[in-house]
């Protein structure tokens, strides 16, 4: 029962998906995280629903500071290349380490955003 | 050339079995007097398109339309409903009443359920306080011929729903339609079954002759010997696999829908006027076609040549009715014959011209050579880091997945290292909604962790699953051809009732003629499997014509993406 209580509360932030108000969405995944953790079969649930609350609110800082609302939503991969396709590598990096990407996967994110803007010298660089 | 398939040369009598259901919808149209208009589920749509051409439709008076969230548009006095059982459509269908209401038309709104009503759907209608509005019927149209040895029951979701929903009503739909079957051809004497699902349909089969028995006495010997039911579920492994014959590989890249695939007309070599861009057009794809029917179970590779082959050949009989004058009539007549067969080429040339651009990219091999590698179980690692690196490219994420899938049933599941890896991986790349898509595989069995030691192995060498990849021409053949037999799979699932096993049956009736063989797939066949059968049954001293049923015809993307769809449709 309380698996399935947390799979729903897992589903329903998903409701406010394109709402501003993403506060209490990120509540709402915390309330999973931590019935996910309150039984021991459930750590990477547990885990997952930690980070997805802990992305949303990265998400929303980024869109504070950059004034664009395209963050919340996205993936993990996905925020990391539009900073670097917005040439704020700062911020990507900061989400890399918060999420502990692996490098082979950075690297991947990093030399496709690049060539996607065309910013060849930076790719060579790198 | 019509889509609606020639069954003359069918094993059983399947054109009346079209007849009837034809005969059973135009009976219904008949029993509404003036003008009507027919509205019909998206899905159905397709289905029907198999059995009769909608021009027919019109001669009875009847307008079409698709179910869609909109109100209706139309003048008729009559409407009548054409859907599955289905809940989402009995809301539709609500709504469409209501919203008419207010125009204070007279009309008469028909529900037909297609197959049958359920309490469920009409509990809708209750509840939304229609049901008095409506004459509700059924159209018993349990399966549709796709081809003269291929019957569907156009059962799209059925493997999800019994794995990942536990709703069985597939299967007792199934039963009902082999139970018609029996009216018409005889009860079928043997009744062999594998798997939980295929078990469930035989008891139900067998409860369903105690309680509407079939009449044998007004008809002859049964004309099926034997039915096989198969679940999907005992094989995961061929459908995650790429089929390589020109019609697997068809459905693949292009997707055959009720037996015709769509494509840009551009593709066809249709009017380079440059007016067509962008126009679809259908490519009906059944044994109508003598050259498909000759090529369709062939690999690629092979197909291609054929039809170098046939266009040369043309080309010399061309040359030489040039070259020379003097010829007779009989002669320029068999040219003139060949030459009819000249838009057939034409047009799998175009086709196999567009499948060519997919699979010779280098990441086709690529992905073939990884499919084999994780059949063959040898090396873990490369197969790991190559999926990891398609999720760090955020490849579709059905490939992905298929390979995933692939991965986790030969080894039992992964190791919970790697489990959870993979797990992470895909929600970054992908994003956290896709949690209770992981849940779903998880729960299907189709991706989880490793709980025991994997006996695939073993499986694969005692069947000789895997043949050597040089041997292109009939590898996938062979390789399913050894697959589909389930013996193996006794091991697994001590729980099957019967034992299904077509190496066991062969020997016995080689006497007399052929007998017919239904092999059922609960959950879904592939157009590899199909090709196999029509192999087996083509082989020399074989005793028996196999008639492939289905609840659909499926290949990995397609039983993946439902599943993918659903998971996200729960959480919005």
């Amino acid at each position: 029962l309380l698996l399935k209580e947390s799979r729903e509360l897992e589903r329903n932030p998903m409701a406010s998906k394109g709402s501003p108000l993403h506060g209490p969405r990120a509540r709402l995944i915390e309330q999973a995280h931590r019935l996910f953790a309150e039984t021991k079969e459930h750590v990477f649930e547990s885990k997952a629903s930690e980070e997805h609350a802990k992305l949303l609110r990265s998400q929303h800082e980024l869109e504070v500071s950059t004034k664009q609302p395209i963050f919340v939503g996205s993936s993990v991969s996905d925020t990391i290349r539009t900073c670097i396709v917005m040439g704020n590598e700062r911020a990507a990096l900061k989400v890399k380490s918060e999420f502990k990407v692996p490098d082979k996967r950075w690297y991947w994110l990093k030399s496709y955003a690049l060539a996607t803007v065309g910013n060849w010298d930076a790719l060579e660089k790198f | 050339m019509a889509q609606i398939p020639n069954l003359d040369n069918a094993p059983l009598n399947l054109a009346a079995l079209r007849e009837q259901s034809q005969k059973d919808l135009l009976n219904i149209l008949r029993s509404l007097r003036g003008k009507k208009c027919v509205v019909i589920d998206p899905k159905l749509a397709g289905t029907l398109s198999l059995i009769l051409q909608t021009s027919l439709l019109k001669e009875y008076g009847a307008e079409l339309r698709l179910l869609t969230t909109e109100p209706l548009q139309t003048e008729c006095p009559k409407i009548l409903y054409l859907v599955r059982s289905q809940l989402n459509f009995m809301k539709l269908i609500a709504n469409q009443i209501k919203s008419d209401e207010p125009k204070g038309f007279q009309r008469e709104f028909f529900l037909y359920f297609v197959p049958r009503r359920t309490v469920a759907c009409e509990k809708i209608l209750e509840e939304e306080k229609v049901h008095q509005k409506l004459t509700v019927g059924e159209y018993p149209l349990y399966l549709v011929p796709l081809d003269e040895d291929v019957i569907s029951f156009e059962l799209d979701h059925s493997l999800q729903e019994c794995l990942i929903e536990g709703d069985t009503s597939s299967v007792w739909h199934v039963a009902k339609a082999i139970h018609k079957l029996e009216f018409a051809f005889g009860v079928i004497p043997n009744v062999r079954a594998k798997g939980v699902a295929s078990a469930k349909a035989a008891e139900l089969l067998n409860s369903m002759q105690q309680e509407d028995p079939v009449n044998m006495d007004d008809m002859g010997a049964p004309e099926i010997n034997t039915v096989i039911l198969l679940d999907r579920e005992v094989d995961l492994v061929t459908p995650m696999c790429s089929q390589l014959t020109y019609e697997g590989l068809l459905d693949e890249m292009l997707q055959i829908n009720n037996g015709s695939v769509e494509v840009d007309a551009s593709i066809m070599g249709g009017q380079q006027d440059g007016k067509v861009d962008g126009k679809k057009v259908k490519v009906p794809l059944n044994s109508s076609d003598k050259l498909y029917k000759e090529i369709r179970d062939l690999n690629f590779e092979v197909v291609v040549q054929v039809l170098r082959q046939k266009a040369t050949s043309i080309q010399q009989d061309y040359a030489e009715v040039k070259a020379t004058n003097t010829q007779s009539v009989s002669e320029l007549k068999d040219f003139v014959k060949r030459l009819h067969s000249l838009p057939e080429i034409a047009r799998h040339v175009h086709l196999a011209q567009h499948l060519q651009s997919f699979t010779g990219k280098p990441s086709f091999h690529a992905r073939l050579d990884i499919e084999q590698t994780i059949l063959e179980v040898q090396n873990f690692e490369i197969c790991f880091e190559y999926i990891e690196e398609m999720i760090h490219k955020q490849e579709p994420i059905e490939n992905v997945l298929r390979l995933i899938v692939l991965l986790s049933l030969t080894n039992a599941g992964l190791p919970k290292k790697n489990f959870d890896y993979l797990r992470r991986e895909i929600l970054h790349s992908y994003g956290f909604e896709h949690m209770p898509l992981l849940y779903n595989l998880e729960k299907a069995g189709l991706f989880k962790r490793q709980e025991s030691r994997s006996n695939w192995i073993g499986i694969t060498r005692a069947l000789q699953l895997i043949v050597d990849v040089n041997d292109t021409a009939k590898r996938s053949i062979e390789e399913l051809l050894k697959l589909l037999p389930g013996p193996h799979l006794d091991l697994k699932r001590g729980n099957s009732a019967i034992n299904a096993s077509l190496e066991v049956h062969q020997g016995l009736d080689r006497v007399g003629h052929r007998s017919l063989v239904l092999v059922v797939f609960i959950g879904g066949v592939t157009f590899a499997e199909i090709a196999a059968l029509r192999f087996l049954s083509a082989q020399e001293g074989m005793g028996y014509d196999f008639l492939v049923a289905t609840t659909k015809v499926v290949n990995g993307n397609t039983i993946l993406r439902p599943i993918i769809a659903n998971s996200k449709e729960v959480m919005i």
